[in-house]
C-alpha cells in the first residue's frame, strides 16, 4: 500500500515539476520573435502587421460596437486582397485584424488589452470611454499606441496626459457647437430646449451649443432639463419641454431607445419642433424610421462621413467600393445600420497614411508619422472636413458638417430653415 | 472507466477509498496546504504575463464570489447587490489613491465603508425574508450606478477614476504583474482562510441553521434576524476588499463596473462553482474571468450567445456547480465499479455543498460499510 501511495505523489511530483519547467521555458518571451530585425516592436514583421481591438460586440451596445470591427477589417481586408500596404520602410505587409469582444465593461476591456499587448503592433477603433478609460494608463505604461478610437473623450486628444493616446471621432463639445453656429447664422427667432443626459456626454453638448450661440439674439433657451443615462422613459421631460413652446429641440441623448421613443412621444404630445440630435443617435434606419422622423419640420444632426443609405451617394465610388469590401472582408451583410462603420471605414485609411510615413518598424516610429497628418480627406469623409492629427487638444476628426434629414438619409446644409 | 472497473475487481485497493484514506493521512494533510502555498509562491515567477494577470483577475471575482457565498451559499438569503460593495470598494481605493491616502489606510477604508453601507442596508433588508430581500438588493446596483455618475466630485462621474498604485518595490526584481499577483495572492488568501474558519465554526453553523429552517434557529436561541445581518455584513466588507484588489489590478472603475448586469453574472459564477463552497468561490471567479476569454477565443460576434450556452449546459450537468465535480465522477465510477444499479443512493442533485461537507461523510461512511 505504502509504495502504491509513494509512487503516485512520486509521481505528482515529477508532473508538477516538469510542468513548472515547460512554463519557465516559455515564460518571459515577450520581446517577440527576431524575424522583423531587433528592434522591431511586437505585432510587426516584415510580412504582416496585426491590429488589436476592444469593443462591444455583444450587449446593448453591440450594434455601433460590431461597426468598428467591420469598417476597418473591410477595409484592410480589400488592401490585403490587393496585397497589402505599403510603408514608409518600402516594406509591403498584410494587416491582420484581432477584434475582442468587452460587452462595454470596463474589466473585460482591460483583460482583452492585456491579452492582446505584447501580440498587436497598435490598439486601435475600440468604441466607448469607459471600456478606453480602463486601459489608457496601461497602454501609456507599456507604450502601447491607442489610437483612433471612438470616444468623445477629450482626454484622449490631449498629447500631453494621454502620449500614446489619439481620439478619432470629434469630442462632443465640437458637435453642440457646429450646431449652435448654424442656429446661431438663422434669420428668425428661435426658442430652445434642452434635453440633455445627465453626464459628461450631456454636458458636453450643452457647452459647446451654448458657447456658440452665445451673444446672438435671436436664440432663448427657454427650458432645460436633464434625464439619467439609466432612465427607461424621458415621457415626464417631454411633456414639460412641449408646455415650454420651443420650435427647435437640442436632444443631447445617447441611448437608442430612449431616442425612438422620444421622438414618438413628442408626436403624441403634437409637439413638432426642428430636433438636433448628436451623431451617434441620428442613424437614419436604426432611429428615424422607427421613431416616424418625417413627421418633424427638420430633424439635424452633425456628421463627417457620407451616408451610403443617402440617395446623393448611391453612385460615389467611395461608397460602392465600401459597401461591396464591407460584405466581401467585414462580416458585415447588411446596409451599414451606424455610422461607426463609416467612421472604422476612415480609421483604415488614416492609419494606412500613417503606415506609408513609417521608416521603422516600431511603435514609437508609428505614433510620429500618426501625428503628422494633415488636412487628409480620407474616403467616405464630406466636403468640407479632413483628418488632422497635428493639433493638439483635437481628436483626428474635429470639423463637421451639420445636415439635415431628407426622409432617407442626410443632406449637408449651410442654413437653418 | 473500464480499466478503473478492472483494478477494482483485480487488486483489493481500489482507487477511491485509497484516496479517501490517502486524503485523510495526518501528514498528507499538514503537507497539502504547505504545497498549495510553495505553489502559488512559485507560480508567478513561471507563469507568462498574461497568465499571470489572468490569476490575479480571477483571484479579485474569487473574493467577491466569496463574499457573496458567505450571505447566498452559506446563510440563504438572496443577494442580488454584491457587485455594489465591490464598486463602493473600487471607489474609495481610487479616492484614497487620487489623495495620497496611506495605502494601508486605503484598505481599511475600502472593507470598512462598504461594510457599514452593508450593515446599514441589512438591519432593513434582513427584516424581510425570503425573494423580498433579494428584492431590496437588486435596488443596491440599480441606485449605484446613477449615483456614482451623480457625485461626480468623488467618483469623477461617467468618465471614472483611474489609479495606478502598488508600484513594484526596487528591491523585489519582480515584473509589475508578478508584483501584483503576489498582492491579490496574499490579501485573497487571507481573506478565504479567515472566511473558512468562519463557515467551519460557530458562525457556520448557525449560518447553516438559519439557512436551513429560521423557526429552528430561534427554537435553539439563534436570532435570525442577528445572523442575517452579521452574514451580510460580512460579505459586503468581502465585497470591498475584491473592490481594493479590483482597484489593483485593474486601476480603472467607473459606473460601469456595477452595472446590474454584473452582479447577476457574479450570482451565475458563484452558482455555477458551487453554492456554500469555499473551492466553489475559486471556481467561480475563474468562471467569471475565463468564459469571456473562452467565448471571445471562440468567436468575438457570439460571445453572449455562447457563454448562455456554456452556462446552461454546465447547470444541466452538474447542478451542485463546478464544486461537486470530483463527487459527481466518483459516484459515477462507485456506481459503474460496483454496479449497485438501483441501490445506488439517492443522488441530491441540489445538494450545495454546505451539506456537501454532510454528503461527503455519508459517503466515506459508506465506503466504510463496503
Amino acid at each position: 500500500m505504502n509504495t502504491h501511495f509513494r509512487s503516485r505523489t512520486a509521481r505528482g511530483v515529477a508532473v508538477v515539476s516538469a510542468l513548472a519547467l515547460t512554463l519557465t521555458a516559455c515564460g518571459r518571451e515577450g520581446d517577440g520573435g527576431g524575424e522583423g530585425g531587433a528592434s522591431a516592436s511586437p505585432g510587426i514583421t516584415d510580412e504582416s502587421v496585426t491590429l488589436g481591438i476592444t469593443t462591444p460586440l455583444s450587449g446593448a451596445t453591440a450594434g455601433p460596437g460590431t461597426c468598428t470591427v467591420a469598417g476597418v477589417k473591410a477595409y484592410f481586408g480589400a488592401k490585403n486582397a490587393e496585397g497589402g500596404v505599403e510603408f514608409g520602410d518600402g516594406k509591403t505587409r498584410t494587416v491582420d485584424i484581432r477584434a475582442l469582444d468587452d460587452t462595454y465593461d470596463p474589466q473585460q476591456a482591460k483583460a482583452n488589452y492585456d491579452q492582446l499587448k505584447n501580440e498587436v503592433f497598435a490598439m486601435t477603433a475600440g468604441l466607448g470611454t469607459p471600456t478606453n478609460r480602463a486601459w489608457r494608463d496601461a497602454a501609456i505604461a507599456d507604450e502601447v499606441p491607442q489610437v483612433l478610437v471612438m470616444t468623445g473623450d477629450p482626454l484622449f486628444s490631449d498629447t500631453d496626459e494621454s502620449p500614446w493616446q489619439l481620439g478619432f471621432v470629434p469630442i462632443y463639445q465640437n458637435e453642440g457647437e457646429a450646431f449652435g453656429e448654424l442656429l446661431a447664422s438663422s434669420t428668425e427667432e428661435h426658442k430652445v430646449a434642452i434635453l440633455s443626459q445627465n453626464d459628461d456626454y450631456g454636458e458636453g453638448y450643452v457647452e459647446g451649443f451654448k458657447s456658440a450661440i452665445e451673444g446672438a439674439d435671436n436664440i432663448e433657451v427657454v427650458e432645460e432639463l436633464t434625464y439619467e443615462a439609466t432612465d427607461t422613459s424621458v415621457d415626464a421631460q417631454l411633456t414639460e419641454l412641449a408646455n415650454s413652446g420651443a420650435d427647435v429641440f437640442f436632444n443631447a441623448m445617447s441611448v437608442t431607445p430612449l431616442m425612438i421613443s422620444a421622438l414618438q412621444k413628442a408626436q403624441q404630445l403634437n409637439w413638432k419642433p426642428s430636433w438636433f440630435l448628436p451623431s451617434n443617435t441620428s442613424s437614419p434606419g436604426a432611429i428615424l424610421e422607427p421613431g416616424g422622423a418625417a413627421a418633424y419640420p427638420g430633424i439635424y444632426s452633425v456628421s463627417f462621413a457620407k451616408a451610403p443609405a443617402s440617395p446623393a451617394f448611391a453612385q460615389d465610388e467611395d461608397v460602392q467600393a465600401y459597401l461591396a469590401a464591407l460584405k466581401e472582408h467585414g462580416d458585415y451583410q447588411d446596409p451599414p445600420a451606424f455610422p461607426h462603420c463609416q467612421w472604422s471605414w476612415m480609421v483604415g485609411a488614416t492609419l494606412e497614411q500613417a503606415f506609408a510615413e513609417m521608416t521603422e518598424p516600431t511603435r514609437e516610429n508609428f505614433m510620429e508619422a500618426l501625428r503628422g497628418i494633415e488636412g487628409f480627406q480620407a474616403p467616405l469623409m464630406l466636403e468640407g472636413t479632413s483628418v488632422t492629427t497635428s493639433e493638439d487638444g483635437q481628436p483626428a476628426v474635429s470639423t463637421l458638417n451639420v445636415q439635415k434629414f431628407n426622409g432617407k438619409g442626410y443632406d449637408t446644409v449651410e442654413s437653418f430653415g | 472507466m473500464a480499466s478503473a472497473s478492472s483494478l477494482s475487481t483485480s487488486s483489493p485497493s481500489t482507487p477511491s477509498p485509497a484516496g479517501q484514506s490517502f486524503r485523510q493521512r495526518p501528514w498528507v494533510r499538514m503537507a497539502f496546504p504547505l504545497v498549495v502555498a510553495v505553489v502559488l509562491a512559485v507560480l508567478p515567477l513561471v507563469l507568462p504575463e498574461f497568465a499571470n494577470e489572468t490569476v490575479a483577475r480571477i483571484g479579485v471575482f474569487a473574493v467577491a464570489v466569496l463574499g457573496l457565498n458567505v450571505v447566498m451559499g452559506y446563510t440563504g438569503q438572496v443577494s442580488l447587490g454584491q457587485i455594489f460593495f465591490l464598486g463602493v470598494g473600487a471607489y474609495v481605493t481610487a479616492y484614497g489613491v487620487q489623495n495620497d491616502w496611506n495605502i494601508v489606510l486605503v484598505f481599511v477604508l475600502a472593507c470598512l465603508i462598504p461594510a457599514v453601507a452593508g450593515l446599514i442596508v441589512a438591519l432593513a433588508a434582513a427584516r424581510l425574508g425570503g425573494l423580498a430581500i433579494a428584492m431590496v438588493t437588486v435596488a443596491l446596483p440599480i441606485v449605484g450606478v446613477p449615483l456614482a455618475k451623480r457625485l461626480s466630485e468623488f467618483t469623477g462621474g461617467s468618465q471614472g477614476l483611474s489609479a495606478r498604485f502598488a508600484e513594484t518595490p526596487e528591491w523585489t526584481g519582480l515584473y509589475d504583474d508578478q508584483w501584483q499577483l503576489y498582492l491579490v495572492l496574499v490579501i485573497g488568501g487571507v481573506v478565504f482562510l479567515l472566511t473558512r474558519y468562519l463557515v467551519r465554526g460557530k458562525y457556520g453553523r448557525a449560518f447553516a441553521i438559519v439557512k436551513g429552517n429560521e423557526n429552528v434557529a430561534s427554537s435553539m436561541g439563534i436570532s435570525p434576524y442577528r445572523y442575517k445581518v452579521l452574514a451580510f455584513t460580512i460579505a459586503s466588507l468581502i465585497g470591498g476588499v475584491s473592490g481594493f484588489l479590483y482597484m489593483l489590478v485593474i486601476q480603472y472603475t467607473s459606473p460601469e463596473t456595477m452595472s446590474f448586469g454584473h452582479s447577476i453574472e457574479l450570482l451565475a459564477a458563484m452558482v455555477i462553482g458551487g453554492a456554500g463552497s469555499i473551492v466553489g468561490s475559486i471556481l467561480g471567479g475563474a468562471w467569471y474571468v475565463l468564459v469571456p476569454q473562452l467565448t471571445n477565443a471562440v468567436d468575438a460576434s457570439l460571445t453572449a450567445l455562447l457563454q448562455g450556452a456554456v452556462l446552461l449546459i454546465v447547470l444541466f450537468v452538474l447542478p451542485g456547480g463546478l464544486a461537486s465535480l470530483p463527487r459527481v465522477l466518483a459516484r459515477g465510477r462507485r456506481r459503474s465499479g460496483a454496479d449497485r444499479g438501483p441501490g445506488a443512493p439517492p443522488t441530491t442533485p441540489s445538494s450545495t455543498a454546505g451539506s456537501g461537507t454532510a454528503a461527503e461523510g455519508s459517503e466515506r461512511e459508506r465506503q466504510g460499510l463496503a
